[in-house]
């Protein structure tokens, strides 16, 4: 057992992706999202719960998955807006806020550990960038933005072979 | 062009309807150790400035925003008794030539006063955050 250690650089990247050979780790034609200052992933189960009379404590059952993966960045301007390069991977051209905009659907990996090499493990899945909300300040000096990426589907743990 | 000179400059400007000061450049200015303020009245002193480089941000993959900290130190010494009428103004002017930095986070200035001997020294600093 041990710690993940996010500290050498090579961890906890995102990779955006118009399909999903795209947004495999490694895979040169990715969007690797640069900046990002921290990385949630959520993958939640929903549940009900409900409240028998021989029991004193409530019982639940599980509904279908709410997933999604949210971070903060330091925006890139490229990234954010587009080098509309008519990039195979649209998420390239388009940029983040006009692939939110779009409403298209995207896929993406969060690498958890290690390079993308054997035995690395990703995470991975499907959905559509939301919650940008780029922020400005004289304090701040550069510009901040919240993303989340909300799952249209199963997220995937994968182990890189 | 460093920011001291930049200081130098609209201080120079600032002053210049000020006949009974002016600035010297000169660095360092010390004599046998005493200050050279001390015994050149009414005479603006600029110390060579300071920089200190912060984090500000640091990113997963390993990308740093650094903020540079520069702070300069100025000095006037004027006799004590015998202040000129306009003392006031030159010291605020002295305290606006900091606008002349621009791009910066954030632009302060400030003074301290010390009285030895008949003769009253203004410690200006003034600080400039820039990232």
């Amino acid at each position: 057992m041990a710690v993940i250690n996010v500290t050498s650089g090579n961890q906890a990247i995102l990779t955006l992706g118009s399909n999903a050979a795209l947004a495999v780790p490694g895979n040169a034609g990715g969007l690797v999202v640069p900046f990002v200052q921290d990385i949630t992933i959520n993958a939640t189960p929903g549940t009900v719960r409900y409240s028998t009379l021989d029991s004193t404590s409530s019982s639940a059952f599980t509904t279908v998955n709410e997933n999604s993966v949210s971070l903060n960045i330091l925006v890139d301007e490229t990234v954010m807006f587009g080098d509309d390069s008519g990039n195979v991977n649209t998420v390239i051209d388009r940029g983040l806020f006009r692939t939110s905009t779009d409403k298209t659907e995207i896929n993406f990996s969060v690498l958890v550990t290690g390079t993308g090499t054997t035995g690395d493990i990703y995470i991975a899945g499907k959905g559509f960038i939301g919650g940008l909300a780029p922020t400005a300040s004289i304090d701040g000096a550069v510009w901040l933005s919240p993303v989340e990426l909300i799952c249209n589907g199963e997220l995937t743990q994968t182990v890189e072979s | 062009m460093s920011k001291r000179t930049d200081i130098i400059g609209r201080i120079t400007t600032n002053i210049a309807a000020h006949t009974n000061y002016s600035i010297s450049e000169e660095l360092p200015f010390d004599s046998g150790g005493i200050p050279l303020y001390t015994k050149n009245l009414n005479t603006i002193y600029v110390d060579q400035q300071e920089i200190a480089v912060e984090e500000l941000y640091s990113t997963l993959d390993q990308g740093v925003v650094n903020e540079t900290t520069t702070t300069i130190n100025a000095y006037l010494a004027v006799d004590a008794k015998n202040q000129f009428s306009d003392i006031d103004t030159v010291v605020a002017n002295l305290l606006i030539a900091r606008n002349v930095i621009t791009g910066t986070v954030e632009s302060t200035s400030d003074y301290e006063t010390e009285i030895a001997e008949d003769v009253i020294t203004y410690t200006f600093e003034y600080n400039f955050i820039t990232v």
